[in-house]
């Protein structure tokens, strides 16, 4: 939006028969004189909750209604607090983000562990286990097909059936391992054992685990291995050779909750769990997707305060003040690229003005009340959405993030500057067919 | 294999495919209604192979085909991505905002009568929004299509049919439609036209995100999965997309069956020559990277070759279509796919995907081409061995995969299908005595009889060939095919009055041969002589190959040697 508004400016300026380098060059300079402004009025302050709650607060309540926002904000926040470790970079990836179609969106809710969309297959597992330690492994438990092809290594039925005995010991071999483990730590006491497998596991197999008290989830989804081990503990093993105690997480619960066909497993109640899940609730496909987008802002708005360590007031207060120090600025440049510098600070304004819009006010009506209230008091002043009068953004907790304005600068400066020198480059061309 | 069915996912990707698709699902649901007639020999097909049961919110117990399909934006027409199984209106309404609302409605779709009809005579929309199905007499599957209270169902006609969902009867899960948003089905812009196109649509995070949770879903709920069976376009981008989830399915499950169907719908025209260069350049690169990651890859279409020059379509001698219908075009190669998978489809002894693409893919080679004698001429009073003699030396099938004529080409493996014959008509009916005309005559059971005549056509072919009761069901909404056929599907000389055509026998062929080998040879000269400078925006979307004639050339060796 910021960098389209440039187009109007543009092309009033070519009507006057300017050339677009110049302009460019008013571009160039106002982009720097802004990202000073930027600079000045950036606050460095100490992440801690409180103040992300503001930075996710503003994020979501642009993109759901307000009580929902609300719900979201901590959840948000508290999730991205939980991912968070000490020496390296935020990885988002480890907050699954899981939706269950029932409830209401305001039913959204953070799980301190992890929640699976599948259950135990047999019917005699438990469907609800404390204390629970947990295996996590890709190694397959189901008879599968040979590569080689099956009449080169049989010639009678009797031989078939050997290999078809072979393959099975093979399998009943490595499910006795994992029975030898769990009997080993379980010993006389009543902790669970659970086994979430990334490999399938056949009917067989789940029946011979069942029968030793094991809960077995199978097919796990590969991106859910990693976040496995850091919300329980414990490593994904790739073979049962060597298994101890020490390959084993632990929750303190799980439990299986049914929706209609579909089956969740809730592993809660983690140590210190490095891996959360955002369970997204609503009664519609349409909600949870909305539901969904706003959280991946709002966790993204989260990440960039976080690793920036600062912010800046929002509400369109930045861009009232940056316009207002280019328009200052302008005088001082000499020769036509002062036209470029007030385009510049023109296509600044779009942003208070829509906000404006989009709440109801008068555009024009309500930036000027802002522009009115920065000069006199000398703070950085947006707008109230609610009341379409001036406030300061920074009192109200409305906060924007660092990095994302100075990008946009960037990047919008490009591009406005490559429209403009195409169309010089293309008429120089049609010029030369000409002559 | 003790136990339950050897279940198979399918993958329908694009618009044809689509169709084919509808075709084959309605088949299924015409069998599976018919399953309660005594008449009927007790299944020989086993239906949850293809088939998973479920349940919505209600406690409803559906049973819905293990299908995931991929189509563009505006193909669905009226058909809901969701479907109509599993709709609850008191889900649909939410309060999601507190101020003022500006309503703007989108105009719908015109309503298709017949789905509304179908969706009527299938179940109820009760007042507090829940659909519920009507009764259903064995538990599984849809009642019969006509019963004494219901009036007869509304048949589209074959100029309303745009799209596939205009004629599909049966109720998909809601987890089986996925819409690729980012290009339109129809319109001048934004097509998916590139192979590099549809592989860069499941590079995207995501829809590859979406395919593997719709993949997990049915997967893991499977005890004995065989493998998965990909019905693929191959002439625009969706060829692109196959090869990635041909790619996808390898990586995930391996040891699974990965058998390919590559669709062309044709016909085509030689003045079209960008669309004929783009379907050359989609179809080659398609099957050179399905080739890569399946089991088995089998190309289907009813034109005449897969080159550049457009040849006319196929020929049946006692079947007659029009070629510009994708309608009719499909019908036909979903009679053949649902005769020639048979084998992994059976109750007792199935071949097992695996199995069955190990047997075909001769030192490697993994493409074969597929045939079927649509219907198996069989005339009254006849019997099989009289029926076999009768083809003479000549290749029985009508070649469906656009490689010409099977005569002069060498086989070197197959798996046949011969269904819906009568089993009093299996063997001959001669009077003792009589000396039999052919070694045929003297075959005892039906299967010796197809055995011996497989053996004498060709006698150094490794052959595997089923022999099934079980007609194909020509239930509307299937066209109007067969106008020399009796309602069970004999062939009559001149065109009977009265009843319309019910079912037919249907004789099918996969064969590993080297027809195939001469026009993907052809298709590589093809190749060659384009010069892929000139369709760079071809290249560009995505192709990351470079020099593209020559890896195709060498890589189609590959599939010949």
């Amino acid at each position: 939006m910021f960098g389209s508004s440039f187009q109007p400016a543009i092309a009033a300026r070519e009507a006057e028969g300017l050339h677009p380098r110049i302009i460019t060059e008013g571009f160039e300079a106002a982009k720097i004189k802004a990202l000073e402004v930027l600079e000045e009025v950036k606050v460095t302050k100490e992440m801690k909750r409180k103040v992300l709650l503001d930075v996710a607060r503003t994020s979501l309540r642009t993109k759901v209604h307000a009580e929902l926002a609300d719900v979201l904000t901590e959840a948000v926040v508290d999730s991205v607090l939980a991912v968070r470790r000490p020496g390296y970079p935020i990885d988002l990836f480890m907050v699954e983000i899981m939706e269950m179609k029932h409830k209401l969106g305001t039913d959204t809710k953070l799980i301190q562990g992890l929640v699976l969309d599948h259950g135990a297959r047999h019917p005699d597992m438990k469907k609800r286990v404390e204390d629970a330690f947990i295996l996590i492994c890709n190694v397959s438990l189901e008879y599968e097909k040979t590569e080689v092809s099956s009449g080169f290594f049989y010639k009678t039925a009797e031989e078939k059936e050997k290999l078809v005995k072979a393959e099975r010991k093979f399998i009943e071999d490595r499910v006795q391992k994992i029975i030898d483990l769990k009997d080993k730590v379980c010993a006389q006491s009543n902790k669970g054992f659970v086994i979430i497998n990334q490999k399938g596991i056949d009917p067989f197999s789940l029946d011979t685990l069942a029968k030793h008290g094991i809960v077995a989830l199978r097919r796990a989804k590969r991106r859910n291995m990693e976040r496995l081990s850091l919300a329980c503990g414990g490593m994904a093993v790739n073979s049962f050779e060597d298994l101890t105690v020490d390959c084993l997480g632990h929750a303190g619960l799980v439990y299986e909750y049914t929706l209609g066909e579909e089956k969740f497993t809730f592993i809660e109640e983690c140590v210190n769990p490095h891996s959360v899940t955002l369970l997204v609730r609503g009664p519609n496909k349409h909600t949870l997707t909305q539901i969904k987008d706003a959280i991946r802002d709002g966790l993204r708005a989260i990440k960039n305060a976080i690793e920036d360590g600062c912010m800046v007031p929002g509400a369109g207060a930045i861009e009232v003040a940056m316009a207002e120090a280019l328009v200052t600025y302008k005088n001082s440049i000499k020769g036509r690229a002062r036209l470029g510098v007030q385009a510049f600070a023109d296509a600044l304004l779009i942003i208070p003005k829509v906000l404006a819009q989009n709440a109801g006010y008068d555009p024009q009506e309500t930036l000027v009340k802002v522009q009115a209230e920065h000069v006199e008091s000398k703070q950085l002043v947006g707008i109230d959405l609610n009341t379409g009068e001036p406030m300061v953004a920074a009192d109200a907790g409305v906060w924007d993030n660092y990095c994302v304005k100075k990008q946009l600068l960037h990047s919008c400066t490009v591009i406005a500057t490559n429209i403009l020198l195409v169309d010089e480059i293309m008429r120089a061309g049609m010029s030369s067919l000409k002559g | 294999m003790a136990g339950g069915a050897r279940e198979v996912l399918t993958l329908q990707l694009g618009h044809f495919a689509g169709f084919v698709g509808a075709h084959w699902w309605n088949q299924q649901d015409a069998a599976l209604g018919r399953a309660t007639d005594a008449k009927e020999s007790p299944g020989e097909l086993c239906p949850d192979v293809l088939y998973r049961t479920g349940r919505t919110l209600h406690g409803q117990d559906t049973y819905t085909p293990r299908l995931i399909l991929m189509d563009l934006k505006g193909s669905l027409s009226s058909l809901k991505e969701e479907g109509g199984l599993y709709r609850d209106k008191q889900l649909d309404a939410a309060i999601a905002w507190q101020g003022k609302l500006t309503t703007h409605k989108e105009e719908l779709c015109p309503k298709n009568p017949y789905l509304q009809d179908f969706l009527s005579a299938e179940g109820v929309l009760s007042s507090d929004g829940v659909w519920r199905v009507k009764s259903i007499p064995n538990g599984k599957g849809s009642p019969p299509l006509t019963t004494a209270t219901t009036p007869k169902p509304l048949i589209p006609t074959e100029a309303s049919i745009r799209v596939w969902s205009d004629f599909l009867r049966v109720h998909l899960h809601p987890r089986s439609i996925c819409m690729i948003q980012k290009y339109n089905h129809d319109g001048e812009a934004g097509r998916l036209e590139a192979f590099g196109q549809g592989e860069s649509v499941l590079k995207e995070p995501k829809y590859q995100e979406e395919l593997e949770d719709r993949l997990h879903f049915y997967v893991e709920e499977c005890d004995y999965l065989q493998g998965f069976q990909i019905l693929c376009d191959l002439h625009d981008g969706f060829s692109g997309v196959g090869a990635k989830a041909a790619e996808l399915l390898q990586d995930e499950y391996s040891g699974r069956g990965i058998i390919t169907w590559g669709l062309l719908p044709g016909p085509y025209h030689r003045g079209e020559a960008q669309r004929n260069i783009y379907r050359l350049l989609n179809t080659a690169f398609g099957l050179v990277h399905l080739t890569a990651h399946s089991s088995l890859v089998c190309p289907l279409s009813l034109g005449g070759s897969l080159g550049l020059r457009p040849e006319p379509p196929v020929n049946f001698p006692y079947l007659h279509y029009d070629a510009t219908l994708p309608f009719h075009c499909s019908a036909i190669l979903a009679t053949a796919l649902d005769t020639v998978t048979v084998p992994y489809r059976l109750c007792s002894s199935p071949v097992s995907m695996v199995h069955l693409a190990d047997m075909l893919s001769f030192c490697g080679k993994k493409v074969v081409t597929a045939g079927a004698t649509i219907p198996f001429p069989l005339a009254p009073g006849q019997s099989l061995p009289d029926s076999l003699m009768q083809f003479g030396g000549a290749t029985p099938w009508t070649p469906l995969s656009a490689c010409g004529e099977p005569s002069g080409t060498r086989c070197f493996a197959q798996s046949v299908v011969l269904r819906g014959i009568d089993r009093a008509c299996h063997t001959s009916q001669l009077t003792p005595g009589t000396p039999p005309p052919s070694s045929l005559h003297a075959c005892t059971t039906g299967e010796e009889v197809l055995a011996q005549y497989l053996q004498q056509q060709q006698p150094r072919v490794m052959s595997s060939s089923h022999l099934l009761l079980t007609p194909y069901r020509v239930a509307p909404p299937y066209p109007h095919l067969f106008s020399s056929c009796s309602p069970q599907g004999m062939v009559l000389d001149g065109s009977p009055k009265g009843a319309a055509v019910e079912s037919i026998p249907v004789f099918g062929a996969l064969c590993s041969s080297s027809s195939l080998h001469q026009t993907l040879e052809a298709l590589a000269r093809d190749l060659t002589k384009l010069d892929l400078r000139r369709w760079a925006s071809f290249m560009d979307a995505g192709v990351e190959h470079d020099d593209e004639p020559s890896v195709f050339v060498q890589r189609s060796s590959m599939l010949q040697d």
